[in-house]
């Protein structure tokens, strides 16, 4: 049995070594010894989800087990949800290490440990059990993240895009820290079990305050609107193996801290009050607002960047909808998104090693040499969009079983930024239509990340892409995607088995649920969402050939000006839009949980 | 004239919203990175209010019998932690100000928007 403390411990460890001898060892040691420890943790992460989806798991650090009900020690819960996400920010750091091998600019070594820190971060992120452990593991990814986005220190604009990530990243940090206490000086605890069970039934104003600054605190990570300016700067000037994982998994992790702290601690204290509506009002504003600038950006990382917004508020969504099924979806829903996120940050790096820009115009039919990143990026358009054939399709068609509003925003979410790569896939690698506008922040020129003069493509640059795209569309056909997503979502939402095999270390035995078919059912707004996707990107290629009075809003251009103002390139605006924000979520949690 | 008890938790919120306004309302990046450790302190006022006991002794068993009241040691082995995370935060953003400077001449917020719209 692989102990958990591995997850954390071995990156950790070689991080600390590759770090202190980054200028006597070569190259290639340090591509290796960072893949395998990343792909080590990978075997342990699924080692782990094979054996605890069905009985989870408490590891105790030092043996210090509970006494009574308190509980001494710092746990490691190993659960089917945590584990996964554990797993999938394995597989992510892997595949961002392949792709880059050799080539990619290390920043004078600094790039291997950092990812390996940052994994190490996101790996005990996902299966803390304590909450301040949860604030210390998010403090270190988020420091380890910022320093990755500031890589490229020879230019303004990554500096700028640091800067502003690392202020209202900080400052969330803060916030989450006033909740801790907050919670601490209500129960005395920090084990999210035992506070669970000290608060449950209560919710006076204290609860509520706790609750809104812990949320705060881990929606900024999950780049919810309004709380979601810093994500997109942050994008826009990473490397592209930087970009993986900020999309895939950490603005994911986020999302799931909220999940982990309501589960576990206030899932009694708001019980048969309105709000997880809360949950679900950001993430439908955030699906939309996150969708329309997408398809409104010209910078291919900057777009993408949006469309995890979108996604990411859509995932909360299903999270406020809080039942087995949508929480089982959400479950497949991540880890699809994730793996179609990262196949098209994979092919933005091809196309930015190769052609030295990330700006739509400027790439305007230079893709019609790349015969393999073409039909990667537009299936990647299509998986976005969730058609039928990839794993986002089944995890929406849970979510949204029996809920049509929510299947009308899946619906106009996906298909704006499905239509948003397709747009710029019919432009790159087909050169149809037009160039398309040239917009401010087009402009942010970024130099070439990797070191090959000949601008050469190696097979490592295509293996991830095509790893995650095929993943993607596999989970899809697996038979046994849903029934491991039921079971983890349901031992997830099972707060009193939870703190019951925290204290008793008792085995809880899910039954597994059998997962019902609802892929036929939506089947027909899966095929019409990606029809439309497709439709509205060749409406924009082609504005200029449809009539006339159809024209003007082909990319939004007009109407979504003022909007895209508010992304204004000013951290001291964004804490701004921050504070505004937690004071919104704690009047709203006064009002529905009271 | 006796304070409330609770008044270290006010102090908290007031140093926690001083914090946040320095950042919005700051045209120096140094400026705002000092805002950002005010806005900090807010959470050391906050952990120690919470831990304190009236008349209780250092939580240092040195020469005192357990049956003594000390305040909470829990909470400042937390602000340790925070201190000691923050730390390095504030160094990472203090060096990319540095950067920043020699990179494009200035220290102002307001000329760093490269990245807009």
């Amino acid at each position: 049995m692989p102990s958990p403390a591995l997850l954390v411990a071995v990156p950790l460890i070689v991080a600390a070594l590759l770090g202190a001898l980054r200028k006597l060892i070569p190259r290639w040691v340090a591509d290796l010894a960072a893949v395998l420890t990343a792909a080590g943790n990978l075997a342990i992460a699924c080692w782990w989800m094979a054996h605890a989806l069905h009985r989870t798991q408490v590891y105790w650090f030092g043996g210090w087990f509970p006494r009574g009900r308190m509980a001494l020690g710092i746990g490691f819960t190993m659960d089917g949800y945590g584990c996964g996400l554990a797993a999938l920010a394995a597989l992510l750091t892997t595949l961002a290490l392949i792709f880059s091998w050799k080539h990619f600019e290390s920043a004078g070594g600094h790039f291997h440990p950092l990812m390996l820190v940052f994994l190490a971060a996101m790996s005990g992120f996902a299966v803390s059990g304590d909450i301040f452990n949860l604030f210390v593991f998010f403090e270190l990814m988020s420091t380890a993240a910022f320093a990755l986005c500031g890589l490229k220190t020879q230019e303004p604009a990554p500096l700028a895009g640091a800067f502003n990530f690392a202020v209202t990243n900080s400052v969330a940090a803060f916030l989450m820290l006033t909740g801790i206490a907050l919670l601490y000086s209500a129960t005395g605890a920090l084990n999210l079990a035992q506070i669970g069970l000290a608060l449950e039934g209560r919710h006076d104003r204290l609860v509520i305050a706790a609750f809104a600054f812990l949320t705060t605190g881990f929606l900024v990570k999950a780049a919810e609107f309004p709380f979601h300016f810093w994500l997109p700067d942050a994008h826009s000037v990473s490397p592209t193996p930087v970009c993986v994982l900020f999309s895939g998994i950490m603005v994911q992790l986020g999302l799931f801290g909220a999940m982990r702290v309501y589960a576990t601690v206030f899932q009694g204290c708001f019980a048969g009050t309105g709000v997880p509506w809360l949950f679900v009002a950001i993430g439908a504003v955030t699906a939309l607002w996150g969708g329309m600038m997408c398809f409104a950006e010209h910078h291919l990382k900057r777009l993408l960047a949006f469309s995890t917004i979108s996604h990411t508020g859509l995932m909360t969504l299903a999270f406020g909808v809080w039942t087995k099924a949508a929480l089982a979806g959400l479950f497949v829903y991540l880890v699809a998104h994730g793996l179609v996120k990262a196949g098209l940050f994979f092919c933005a790096g091809i196309l930015l090693h190769r052609f030295e820009t990330m700006s739509e115009p400027a790439l305007f039919g230079k893709g019609r040499s790349l015969r393999w990143t073409a039909p990667l990026w537009f299936l990647g358009g299509l998986g976005l969009a969730a058609a039928p054939g990839f794993a986002l399709w089944a995890g929406e068609t849970h979510v949204t079983d029996g809920a049509p509003w929510a299947e009308a925003i899946f619906f106009i979410a996906g298909a704006m930024t499905g239509a948003a790569v397709l747009r710029v896939g019919l432009r790159v690698f087909a050169g149809l239509g037009d160039a398309g506008p040239v917009d401010r922040s087009a402009k942010v020129d970024e130099k070439p990340e990797t070191t090959d003069a000949g601008r050469r493509l190696s097979p490592v640059l295509y293996a991830p892409a095509v790893v995650c795209v095929g993943g993607c569309m596999a989970l899809a056909f697996w038979k046994g995607t849903m029934r491991v997503a039921e079971a983890a979502a349901a031992s997830f939402m099972d707060f009193r088995g939870y703190a019951h095999m925290v204290y008793a270390g008792a085995i809880v035995v899910q039954q597994p649920v059998a997962p019902h078919d609802l892929l036929t059912r939506g089947i027909i707004s899966a095929v019409l969402r990606a029809l439309a996707a497709v439709a509205v990107a060749l409406w924009a290629v082609l504005h200029l050939r449809v009539p006339r009075e159809l024209r003007w809003p082909s990319h939004l251009e007009g109407p979504m000006r003022p909007v895209r103002e508010l992304q204004s390139g000013h951290p001291g605006d964004y804490v701004a839009w921050l504070t505004l924000g937690c004071a919104v979520v704690g009047v709203a949690a006064l009002w529905l949980g009271l | 004239m006796t304070l409330p008890a609770d008044y270290p938790y006010f102090i908290a919120a007031w140093i926690l919203l001083c914090g946040l306004y320095g950042i919005v309302r700051s045209r120096h990046l140094v400026h705002m990175v000092i805002s950002l450790t005010v806005v900090q302190s807010s959470t050391y006022v906050l952990l120690l209010a919470i831990g304190f006991r009236q008349g209780g002794y250092a939580p240092v068993f040195a020469g005192l019998h357990t049956g003594v009241k000390v305040v909470d040691p829990i909470v400042q082995a937390l602000m340790l932690t925070d201190v000691v995370v923050e730390t390095t935060v504030v160094a990472l953003l203090l060096a990319m100000v540095v950067k920043a400077h020699e990179k494009s001449g200035t220290t102002s917020p307001d000329d760093l928007r490269f990245l807009r719209g």
